[in-house]
C-alpha cells in the first residue's frame, strides 16, 4: 500500500514542479516554469487547436502528421503544419537554440506526440488519481480519499469548454465526465458516515453534471438521512422521480425505492 | 463546395447499465446519452430506436442545409438517398421526417390520429375528433400530458362502466 502513497506523493510533486503545465479543465492555460503564458503568446488559435489536439490524443503514441492536418486543416498543406508546430514549440521553449530537438513534443519521422514525463497535464493528473483511489478502495480508504480528493480538486469544468463542437476533443470530455462523476460519488459514499454534509455536497456536484446520476440521488438521500434531515431525503427522492420521468420515461431503481420506504417509515 | 466540417456529423453515445431484481427476477436496463457534437443537443433515451431517430434527425438537418439551394423536389430526391442508408428501420423514422419536411402538418395529425385511435376505445359517445390544430406549437410534454390525461380517463370511464354493469346486474 505504501507503493501507491509513494504514487501519490511521487504525482503530488510532478504537479508542483513540472517545467510545463497545462490546465484544461474549466479553460485553457498553461504555465512555463511557474509563469502563466499569456494568450497573446500563441499568435495563432491554430497553434493553440495543435497543442489542444496533441494532448486530447496523448495516450495514442505517434500521431501521424497527416492525421492531425485532417482533423485540424480544411484543406492544409504541410506549411500550415510546420508554421502552428513551430507556434508550439516556440511557446513551451521559447529560448530553444535553432536546430535543435524539440524537448515536449517529440518527432518520430512524420509522427508526434508530447513528452507526458516532462508536461505536467490536469486531464492526465486527474486520471491517475482516480485509479490510485481505485486501487486504494476498500483496503485502505484514507488513500482513496486523498487520491479521489486531489482529482475532484483539478476539476475546474468541461474539458477544453472553448472546443466542445470539435469532434476530436469530445472522446477526452466523455471520458474525463465519466471519471469525475465515479470520484464524486465514491468519496460521497467513503465520507456518508464520517462526513454526511460533504457527502451531500460531492453528490450534489455529480447532480449538476448529470441530473440523471441515480446513484447521486440515493448518496445525497443516505446523507439527509445520516443528518436527521428526513423532509429534505424525501424531496430529494421526488426530484430523482421527476427528473427521471421527464428525461427517460421511468421509475426509480428498486434500490432506490427500498430506501424511500425505509426513510417513510422512520417515525 | 461545403465546408468539411458542414458535411460532418458527430455523435457520442453514453450506455450507462442498471442490473437490479424486481418480483424475483434479474433485470438489466441500459439508460442512454447521445450527443450531437457539432450542434451541442443531447437526447436521453432508453429505446435505442430514440437515438437512432435524434442521429437521423441531426443528418437530415445536414443534407437540407446543404441542398438549401436546390429546388424542393431536388432537395427531396437527395434527402430520400441521405436517409437510404437507414434501411434497417426505414419504416418510421425517415417517413416521419420526410412528411414533415413534405408537411410539418402532417406530424401533428399523426399525433392527433394517434390520440383519436385512443379516444375510439372510449366508445362512439364520445369520439368526436378533437381539434388540436391550434396546438401547433406545443411541446411534446403537452402531447404526452394530453396522452396520459386520455388514459386516466379511459380508466375512469371502464370503472364507471363497471359500476354500471354491476347496478344493471342486482336491478
Amino acid at each position: 500500500m505504501s507503493q501507491l502513497l509513494n504514487k501519490l506523493q511521487e504525482f503530488k510533486t510532478f504537479q508542483e514542479n513540472a517545467p510545463i503545465r497545462i490546465q484544461t479543465l474549466g479553460q485553457f492555460r498553461l504555465w512555463r516554469n511557474t509563469e502563466k503564458v499569456d494568450t497573446k503568446e500563441w499568435v495563432r488559435d491554430k497553434t493553440v487547436q495543435l497543442l489542444q489536439y496533441l494532448i486530447s490524443n496523448r495516450q495514442r503514441h505517434a500521431l501521424h502528421k497527416e492525421k492531425i492536418m485532417d482533423h485540424l486543416w480544411e484543406d492544409g498543406d504541410d506549411r500550415d503544419f510546420k508554421v502552428a508546430l513551430h507556434g508550439v514549440n516556440k511557446v513551451l521553449e521559447p529560448e530553444r537554440p535553432s536546430r535543435t530537438e524539440p524537448t515536449y513534443v517529440v518527432r518520430q519521422g512524420v509522427s508526434y506526440q508530447l513528452d507526458l514525463e516532462k508536461i505536467w497535464i490536469d486531464v492526465e493528473a486527474l486520471e491517475k488519481y482516480v485509479i490510485i483511489g481505485n486501487e486504494a478502495l476498500g483496503t485502505d480508504n484514507l488513500i482513496a480519499k486523498t487520491a479521489y480528493k486531489y482529482a475532484i480538486e483539478l476539476y475546474q469544468g468541461i474539458y477544453l469548454p472553448n472546443r466542445v463542437y470539435e469532434d476530436w476533443s469530445s472522446e477526452e470530455r466523455e471520458k474525463i465526465q465519466m471519471l469525475i462523476l465515479g470520484a464524486y460519488t465514491t468519496l460521497s459514499e467513503i465520507l456518508l458516515d464520517e462526513n454526511p454534509i460533504e457527502s451531500i455536497r460531492l453528490a450534489q456536484s455529480a447532480l449538476s453534471i448529470d441530473p440523471t446520476w441515480e446513484d447521486a440521488y440515493r448518496l445525497q438521500m443516505q446523507g439527509y438521512l445520516v443528518k436527521g434531515n428526513r423532509p429534505q431525503a424525501i424531496k430529494t427522492y421526488q426530484k430523482c422521480v421527476t427528473i427521471l420521468e421527464e428525461e427517460y420515461g421511468i421509475d426509480p431503481l428498486p434500490e432506490t425505492k427500498k430506501l424511500i420506504r425505509e426513510i417513510e417509515e422512520i417515525n | 463546395m461545403a465546408k468539411k466540417a458542414d458535411q460532418t456529423a458527430s455523435f457520442m453515445v453514453r450506455f450507462n447499465q442498471k442490473i437490479f431484481e424486481e418480483s424475483g427476477e434479474s433485470k438489466v436496463q441500459w439508460r442512454g446519452k447521445i450527443s450531437h457534437v457539432q450542434g451541442g443537443d443531447e437526447q436521453n433515451f432508453i429505446d435505442f430506436n430514440d437515438a437512432l431517430s435524434f442521429m437521423q434527425k441531426k443528418l437530415a438537418e445536414l443534407t437540407k442545409e446543404a441542398t438549401k439551394d436546390k429546388t424542393s423536389d431536388q432537395q427531396e430526391g437527395i434527402l430520400k438517398k441521405s436517409l437510404y442508408m437507414w434501411k434497417t428501420i426505414a419504416q418510421t423514422g425517415p417517413k416521419v421526417i420526410m412528411d414533415t419536411l413534405k408537411d410539418p402538418k402532417k406530424q401533428l395529425t399523426q399525433i392527433q390520429d394517434q390520440i383519436q385511435g385512443q379516444i375510439s376505445h372510449l366508445g362512439d359517445e364520445i369520439g368526436e375528433k378533437v381539434q388540436i390544430d391550434q396546438w401547433r406549437n406545443a411541446s411534446r410534454s403537452d402531447f404526452k400530458k394530453v396522452k396520459k390525461s386520455i388514459s386516466e380517463l379511459a380508466d375512469e370511464i371502464k370503472k364507471l362502466n363497471a359500476k354500471i354493469d354491476s347496478i344493471s346486474k342486482k336491478k
